[in-house]
Formats: C-alpha cells, sequence, structure tokens
C-alpha cells in the first residue's frame, strides 16, 4: 500500500469517528440517570460506545475508500489482484477483536456485581404485578399503586407475579426485572436524586400492556421517612381510588374522577346507563357483580376479556371501597 | 437396455380419464380427501368423548388442535406427496420412475407435487416473497395506529396480533425458507449433482409452508381473537389466549417441519452428491453456510417444536408445563424457546453471509480473502451458537451466576462475525468493483450488519441489556440484523441468481432505484428506535408517553415509503421475468458451476457430469478451472 492511500484511509475514519462521536454526544441517547446502578450501567454503555465508534470508522473508511478507489470502468473486464489471504492479517483482525469484547465483558461483570449489592440494610419493597398494576407494598404492611423511595437508601425490590409474566422498569432507574409467577426476583436500586419517574410494564402482558404505568417518586431520606409513618398520605383521594389503581383497572376502563383512559373494556363513565341497560339489580349489585363475576354479563361489543381473578384478589372491605367509589362516581 | 424400452420407461404415465381422474394427484384429488380427512378431524375426537362420556361433546380448542393436523394432511394426501411411499410401505410395486414429476412446462407445473430441485426453488421464492409482502402490509398498519399516541385504528387485541403475526410471518415464512428456497435452486447446481438427494422429500417440505402460512392467517381471524402473546408467545399468556393462539402454535409446527425436512435433504446432498473432485475444501461458501445452516435447523429446530407442544398441552389438557400454580416451571419455556430461537438468528443469517461470498468476489473480480478462515468462522458460529441462548433472558429472573458466562459466548460471537467482514472488506480491496444491484445489496447489507452487529453488542453486556432489554432498542437492532442483514442477503441473491432462475434479466436501472429507496427507507425508519427504545419506549405496546409522540410520527412515516419500495421490486421481477431481455449462460462471468451450464438450466442441470479441478474463486489467476466438461473420466450413469 502506498503512503498517500493510507493517509487517505486515515483521513476517512476520523472523519467517520468525529461524525459518529457528534451523533453519540448531541443526542441525549439515555434518561438522567436517577440511581447509583444508572450511573454505572452509563459507564458500560459509554466505554462500549468509544469501543464500537473505533471499530464502526475503521469499516466506514475501508468500504467508502474501496467504493470510490476500485470501482470497475464500464467496460473494464479484467480481474483484480489474485491475493488469497495474509495469515498476519488474519490474526490480527481476530485478535483485537477478541480483546475488546474481552474488556467489556470484564467491564459489564464488575458492573453487573456492584449493582447486585444490597448492603446491610436495605430498605425491602415487594414489588406485586397483576393484570394490569403495580402494587408496592412496604413493611410496614401498607401498599400503594404508585412507588415512593429515599434518596441514598439500597432499596431491595421483591418482585413477583400473580398471573402472567410482567417486568418491572423506570428507565431513569435503569434496572430492570421481571416479574415471574411464582418466583421471587430481586432488584436493587440506589436512588441518588428526587423526582418522579415513570414505571412501566416491558414484558408483553396481555391487552392492557400499554397502559401498565405507574411512577416512583424519590424523596429525600427525612420527607421519605415522614412519609412512611403518616401512611402514605401522598397518594390522597377516595379510598376506592387506592383500590382501583392498585388492581389496574385504568388500564382498560376509562374513569374520569381517576384520570383513567384505558379503552379495552367498557367506559365506567358510562356505569349508571350500562346498569339500566343489563338490567340486574341496583347499580351498587350491578357493579360488584361486574368486578367479582364478570362473565355474569358482558357489555354488548365486548368479549369476556376481563380476568377472573378479581373476586378472590380484593379483599371484601377494599371491594365495598371499590364499589362505592365507582357507583358515586358514575353519571 | 433397448432404445425402445428407455423410450417406454420415461413416457409420462397415460391420463386418466372419467371418474379415475378423481384418484390421480392434483387438485382434483384434493377437492374430496380434504373434506374427507377434516370429517374425520371433527368425528373422532366426538365419537371418544361421546363413549367416555366427557361433556361438552363438541370441545372447541380440541377440535381445532386435532383439525390442524388431519386437515392439512388430507391436503397433502390428495396432493399425492405420499403417494411414493405409501405404494413402497405397503409393497405394493412402485411406479417405474418416469419423471413426468421433473421440470416445469406451463404455470400449472408449479401447482403440484414437483420432485424437480430447480421449480421446488421457485416455488418456495415466489411463495415466500407473498409472505413477505403479507407481513409487511401488517407492519404498515400497525405503524399507522403508532403514528400517534392513543388508540386511533386498532384496538389492543388486534394490535398485538399485528405485531405477533408480523414477526411470526417474517420469519418462519419469509427469511428462513426464502434461504431453503435459494439454496434449494442453486445448491445441486453448484455441487454439479442432477438434483437434491431426497426430490420427494423436497417436494413434500415446500408443500407443508403454504399449510403453515395460511394457519398463521386463519389465526389472525379465528372467532374469539387470533394469537397475540408475541411471536414469542411466552407462557404463561400464551397459554391463556383466545382460540387463534391454537393455530399459531400449529402453524410453527408445520413451518418447523418443513425446515427440517429441507435441512436433512440439504445435509445428505452436500455430503453425498459432490461431483468428482469437488472435495470440502472446493465447496463454494454459500455450501458451506448452508452445511452449516442446515445442522443448526436439525439440532436446534425440534425445540421450539417441543415448546409449541407444551403449550398447546397446558391449553387444551390442563397439564402445568408452564404453570407455576400446578408446579410448573414458568421459565422452563423461554430456556426451550431460546434454545431454538437463538440459533435461529443464526438460521436466519448464514445462508445471507454465503450468499454475500458469492456476490462480493464475482463482483469484485477477486478470490474471496482467507477462504478457509470464512469456511471455519462458519463453524465457530454454529457451535457457538448453541451456547448464548439465555442472553434473551438477562432480566428473566433465571439462575443469576447464568448471566456472566453467557455473556462472555455472546460476545465472543462477535470475533467469528468479525473474521467474516474484514474478509469481505479485504476482498473487495484493489478488486475491480462492479456495482450491479446485487452488489449494492451485499454492500447495503455490509454497512447495515456492522451496525446490527455493534448494537448486538451493547445487548451482550449485561448491565447494558438490563437498561435496554424489551425497549425498542431491541426492535432496532432486530431490523438492523435481520431486515439490513438478512433481508438485504435475499434481495442480493434474488438479483444475482434472478438470470438463472428465469433465463432473463432483470431492469438494472429498477434494481438500483429498489436497493435506494429500500436503504434509505430502512434507515430511516429503524434508526430513530434506538433513540425510543433507550430513552424509555417499551416494545409491543400500542401506546405510548406524548413524548415519543414526534419520532413515532417521523418513523411511520418513513416506514410508508419502506412499504412502497417493495413495489418496485415486485414491478421488476413481474415484467422483466414476462420481457426481460434473454439471459446468457454465466452474465456475471463467474467461476462457480451453475453458471457454466444455460439459463435456465436443463431439467438434468449438467448433460455432462462436471469434473472439478480446483477452487471456486480463482479470480484474476491466470489460466485457473473451477471444473471441466468432458473430463476423460468416465461420468457415472445416472441411476434410474
Amino acid at each position: 500500500m502506498r503512503r498517500g492511500s493510507v493517509l487517505q484511509l486515515l483521513g476517512i475514519a476520523v472523519l467517520a469517528a468525529a461524525i459518529a462521536s457528534l451523533f453519540a454526544i448531541f443526542i441525549g441517547w439515555l434518561p438522567d440517570p436517577a440511581s447509583e446502578e444508572a450511573k454505572r450501567i452509563h459507564f458500560v454503555y459509554w466505554f462500549t460506545t468509544v469501543i464500537c465508534i473505533a471499530v464502526f470508522s475503521v469499516v466506514a473508511a475501508v468500504l467508502a475508500y474501496s467504493v470510490v478507489k476500485f470501482r470497475a470502468g464500464p467496460d473494464d473486464d479484467s480481474d483484480g489482484p489474485p491475493i488469497h489471504g495474509h495469515t498476519k492479517l488474519e490474526i490480527v483482525w481476530t485478535a483485537i477483536p477478541a480483546v475488546l469484547v474481552t474488556a467489556i465483558s470484564i467491564v459489564s461483570a464488575i458492573v453487573l456485581a456492584q449493582n447486585g449489592k444490597a448492603g446491610a440494610n436495605p430498605l425491602v419493597v415487594k414489588v406485586t404485578a397483576v393484570q394490569f398494576a403495580w402494587r408496592f407494598t412496604y413493611p410496614n404492611g401498607k401498599s400503594f399503586g404508585v412507588l415512593t423511595l429515599p434518596k441514598g437508601r439500597h432499596v431491595k425490590l421483591d418482585i413477583t407475579s400473580n398471573d402472567v409474566i410482567h417486568s418491572f422498569w423506570s428507565p431513569e432507574l435503569s434496572q430492570k426485572q421481571d416479574a415471574v409467577p411464582g418466583q421471587h426476583n430481586m432488584l436493587v436500586v440506589t436512588p441518588s436524586r428526587t423526582g418522579t419517574f415513570p414505571v412501566i410494564c416491558t414484558e408483553l402482558c396481555g391487552l392492557g400492556h400499554a397502559l401498565m404505568r405507574s411512577h416512583v417518586t424519590v424523596m429525600t431520606a427525612g420527607g421519605f421517612d415522614t412519609w412512611l409513618k403518616s401512611g402514605g398520605r401522598a397518594g390522597g383521594g377516595a379510598p376506592g381510588l387506592a383500590v382501583f389503581q392498585q388492581n389496574g383497572c385504568g388500564g382498560c376502563h376509562t374513569f374520569k374522577p381517576a384520570n383513567a383512559t384505558g379503552k379495552v373494556g367498557p367506559d365506567l363513565d358510562n356505569l349508571k346507563e350500562e346498569a339500566a341497560k343489563a338490567n340486574r339489580g341496583p347499580l351498587d349489585k350491578f357493579v360488584e357483580e361486574s368486578i367479582v363475576k364478570p362473565e355474569a354479563y358482558i357489555a354488548p361489543g365486548y368479549t369476556d376479556a376481563m380476568p377472573h381473578i378479581f373476586g378472590s384478589q380484593i379483599p371484601p372491605d377494599k371491594l365495598k371501597q371499590l364499589v362505592q367509589y365507582l357507583s358515586r362516581g358514575a353519571k | 437396455m433397448t432404445v425402445h424400452e428407455v423410450q417406454h420407461e420415461h413416457a409420462p404415465a397415460p391420463r386418466a380419464t372419467g371418474l379415475r381422474r378423481l384418484l390421480v394427484p392434483g387438485w382434483l384429488r384434493i377437492f374430496w380427501v380434504t373434506p374427507l380427512f377434516f370429517g374425520l378431524g371433527l368425528g373422532l375426537p366426538v365419537l371418544i368423548r361421546w363413549l367416555a362420556h366427557w361433556d361438552p361433546v363438541w370441545k372447541g380448542s380440541v377440535l381445532v388442535s386435532v383439525e390442524l393436523v388431519t386437515t392439512p394432511l388430507g391436503f397433502l394426501v390428495g396432493l399425492g406427496g405420499f403417494d411414493y411411499w405409501v405404494r413402497y410401505a405397503s409393497g405394493r410395486p412402485t411406479l417405474p420412475e418416469d419423471h413426468s414429476g421433473h421440470g416445469a412446462h406451463s404455470w400449472r407445473d408449479y401447482f403440484r407435487i414437483n420432485t424437480d430441485h430447480k421449480v421446488i426453488g421457485i416455488q418456495y421464492v415466489v411463495t415466500t416473497i407473498f409472505f413477505f409482502c403479507v407481513g409487511g402490509l401488517l407492519a404498515m398498519l400497525f405503524r399507522a395506529e403508532l403514528a400517534q399516541p392513543g388508540d386511533q385504528f386498532f384496538n389492543p387485541q388486534t394490535f398485538n396480533v399485528l405485531v405477533s403475526n408480523h414477526a411470526a410471518l417474517m420469519i418462519f415464512l419469509f427469511i428462513i425458507p426464502a434461504f431453503a428456497g435459494l439454496g434449494n435452486y442453486v445448491i445441486p447446481l453448484m455441487l454439479g449433482a442432477a438434483d437434491m438427494a431426497f426430490p420427494r422429500l423436497n417436494a413434500l417440505s415446500f408443500w407443508l409452508l403454504p399449510i403453515a402460512g395460511l394457519m398463521l392467517i386463519v389465526g389472525m381471524v379465528t372467532p374469539g381473537g387470533g394469537p397475540s402473546a408475541g411471536w414469542t408467545c411466552y407462557a404463561p399468556l400464551c397459554s391463556h389466549q383466545p382460540l387463534g393462539q391454537v393455530f399459531f402454535n400449529m402453524g410453527v409446527q408445520w413451518a418447523g417441519a418443513s425446515s427440517i425436512m429441507t435441512a436433512l435433504n440439504f445435509l445428505v446432498t452436500i455430503i453425498t452428491m459432490r461431483a468428482p473432485g469437488m472435495t470440502f475444501w472446493r465447496m463454494p461458501l454459500l455450501v458451506w453456510a448452508n452445511f452449516t445452516t442446515s445442522l443448526l435447523v436439525v439440532i436446534a429446530t425440534p425445540f421450539i417444536a417441543g415448546s409449541q407442544f407444551f403449550v398447546m398441552l397446558d391449553r387444551v389438557l390442563h397439564t402445568n408445563f408452564f404453570e407455576a400454580g400446578g408446579g410448573g416451571y414458568v421459565l422452563g419455556y423461554q430456556h426451550i424457546f431460546w434454545f431454538y430461537s437463538h440459533p435461529a438468528v443464526y438460521i436466519m443469517m448464514l445462508p445471507g453471509f454465503g450468499i454475500i461470498s458469492e456476490v462480493i468476489s464475482v463482483m469484485s473480480r477477486k478470490p474471496i480473502f482467507g477462504y478457509r478462515l470464512m469456511a471455519l468462522s462458519l463453524m465457530a458460529i454454529l457451535v457457538l451458537g448453541f451456547s448464548v441462548w439465555a442472553h434473551h433472558m438477562f432480566v428473566a429472573g433465571m439462575a443469576g451466576w447464568l448471566r456472566v458466562p453467557m455473556m462472555v459466548t455472546s460476545m465472543v460471537i462477535a470475533v467469528p462475525t468479525g473474521i467474516k467482514i474484514f474478509s469481505w472488506l479485504a476482498t473487495m480491496w484493489e478488486g475491480r468493483i462492479h456495482f450491479t444491484t446485487p452488489m449494492l445489496f451485499a454492500l447495503g447489507f455490509l454497512s447495515m450488519f456492522v451496525i446490527g452487529g455493534l448494537s448486538g453488542i451493547y445487548l451482550a453486556s449485561v448491565p447494558i441489556d438490563i437498561h435496554a432489554s424489551d425497549t425498542y432498542f431491541i426492535v432496532a437492532h432486530i431490523h438492523y440484523v435481520l431486515f439490513g442483514g438478512s433481508v438485504f442477503t435475499i434481495f442480493a441473491g434474488i438479483y444475482y441468481w434472478f438470470p438463472k432462475m428465469t433465463g432473463r434479466m432483470y431492469d438494472e436501472r429498477l434494481g438500483k432505484l429498489h436497493f435506494w429507496l429500500t436503504f434509505i427507507g430502512f434507515n430511516l425508519t429503524f434508526f430513530p428506535m434506538h433513540f425510543i427504545g433507550l430513552q424509555g419506549m417499551p416494545r409491543r405496546v400500542a401506546d405510548y408517553a406524548d413524548r415519543f409522540a414526534d419520532v413515532n410520527l417521523f418513523i411511520s412515516i418513513a416506514s410508508f415509503g419502506l412499504g412502497a419500495s417493495t413495489l418496485v421490486f415486485l414491478f421488476n421481477m413481474v415484467r422483466s421475468w414476462a420481457h426481460g431481455a434473454p439471459a446468457p449462460g454465466n452474465p456475471w462471468r463467474a467461476l462457480t458451476l451453475e453458471w457454466q451450464v444455460s439459463s435456465p438450466p436443463p431439467v438434468f442441470n449438467f448433460d455432462e457430469i462436471p469434473q472439478v479441478v480446483g477452487n471456486p474463486y480463482e479470480y484474476g489467476v491466470p489460466g485457473a478451472k473451477h471444473a471441466i466438461f468432458g473430463a476423460p473420466t468416465p461420468a457415472p450413469v445416472p441411476a434410474d
């Protein structure tokens, strides 16, 4: 190879690397990290990105150079030089990628080990997924439909599911874990800044999957203690609303008082009209039956898609609150 | 043997007349045998349930499961897929081979059991392109839904059905069988063989394919709802889906059976039917690629068959393979599924590697750089491919210790893959590159597959995968490897062998237009998905957070452009097949054997058996030959 072509190749490679780097830096690829684990994951991400940009630039340079320089003329019937291989070169391009991926593996393994450490005294929160809602239960037995966490403390999420597989993820916290029925999976997060971030389900879990969303609110350590002692009043609202949220009713149903916009099942704002049409007794009886035994009456235009589990899943007192809440809110 | 006897043996059987026509294999027989088998599938379970006093006598899920075996079987019996074997097995004299099942003289010959590998190859390719179009249309339907957040056109059930079937059709009915089709056409020719080792099995394996495709499509419109648990069909969600799910479970079985039969056929053909002088180290890389792919198929595909049967049993017979409540092992499904479906990624990629090796070497007019290492890296991917399945399960909650070893093996696969990429680049270096349509697709593949490979490194790293798993980053990655990778190589292969298969040249200008529209549309559609994925948009959602609205609208518009680019391809193919300029035997001045015969080749491929004397890629080597015809060695007499 002539010196000129080496320089040209190098020039294209540097240009490609520069363009790729601009892409990498100026587009905000990752959300702002909100946990120690997320920061470490971001480090692995950038470590890998540097290596990938280097590899990409080399390939892009050789490709671009070849496309421009080795183009055959329209009537060129000649063949190229009969080069069959080059043992040293082949060893080089076997060895270098092997070294690079080993480096990424080592960094990844170290970060994985660190991200699994919960420390001596973690806060343990039980996470139960159901179609299509999250329930977060604290050591004092209180449970909520949204997650509240203290800043700067190791939190161990004990994740399970009551029906199918779901997956717990908050993009800002970065950590993700599937919720598997019959199995308790642990996930460690250490929130590093206060704020409210989305929690979503990332494993296809049925009709309401897209709307199986919640929030995680990170408070200061002091604020969190106060919140927990006060019985989690931050949730606020009618007691029925909490039941509504914990059981994920909003994943499928529209209900204005709860800001729910699901469209899988009937609109609960029209409950009164619906009850009249169904003609199955007074409103609250109809509502209760529809929750406990949804197959008893199916609104026209819908199928028997509602899970039959709520009768056993919701305790009687909570059920009463929910029925009251729905019947009052209905027009 | 006298001339008279030979003619008698090769003459087609006399045409049947009157009612006897109903007994001849073909569509007339299909029209009465299929309903007969349908009746059997209906009658037997009902009879058994009635005799055993089981309630209800009519049970939908049981009947559907049985029917999806018996009805297609009836179709195949009617078509004549088993005639020869039934005669043989029942001790009756088999029909003398009259070769009437070989070759195609009119379009009708494509709609019967045809034992000619060239006809079967074209049957495969045309059928798979049909399913490619159906799968693409489904994608555009749900991209329309995703153009805006909220519900527009489809309810979540329909949306999930569209997503699930888009993936299932593209994987099981397009990419995997499209490679089987191209291989079917090309490999016997490349080996210097007259046909595949088992022509009747070959014919049967093709006809399982439309059955599988039809099953998936009918499943979508089944009363009660179609399969909507994604193409991965995770238990226990899929065990509690509407009836359409059974169509999915069984459709995958038929496609898988077709795949296994073809792979066995390839293996035996490649091992036993190479022309004299064609040693393993003289085989074209496409043959090497199909050899390794077939090994993968034969070893891995039974696992997905198992996973789908278990799920179906859980559903129909209330077994508890994957039901936590009954003591089942929920994650067992994923282990079994990915033990097939990760090797399946290589089943969908290695034949493409083979195609690219052919195209790049021929179009650059240079020998393949590092031929032996290229073949060995295929074998390395084959072996490593079986040790990485659990990287799909880093967040699934499987045994914690399994994560780091699976990460390391996944990373190591980058090494043989890198060898291939660098060797292709080195093959082009100092070549005389001809930018024909197949070469453009090969270059498109090379650049896109590098991006897909690099995003694969991110996903192999457990911590990054924990963040990116089940988001649009995954969607972007798999489309860079399966569309930018596999589909580009399929297009390269179709354009490259189009002259050989049809005897006509395609329109080069339309081909280039197709490439550029696809290349640009592809990148505009899938590159932004990396971004929304890392930012927090999960995959398989009908509705999403408002902050992703702009990017999704952009992606949807780009995807319609990408879809429209296929019209250029279809138009080019149809018009060129009908009116294209006649193709010479060897338009690319290639050395491999399929180009040393006429386009299209004679019915039995070679008028005389070639003698292989050298390597297949000796471009630029003065006086080098891959094979010679009319060699002094006595050609073996083809067995009757």
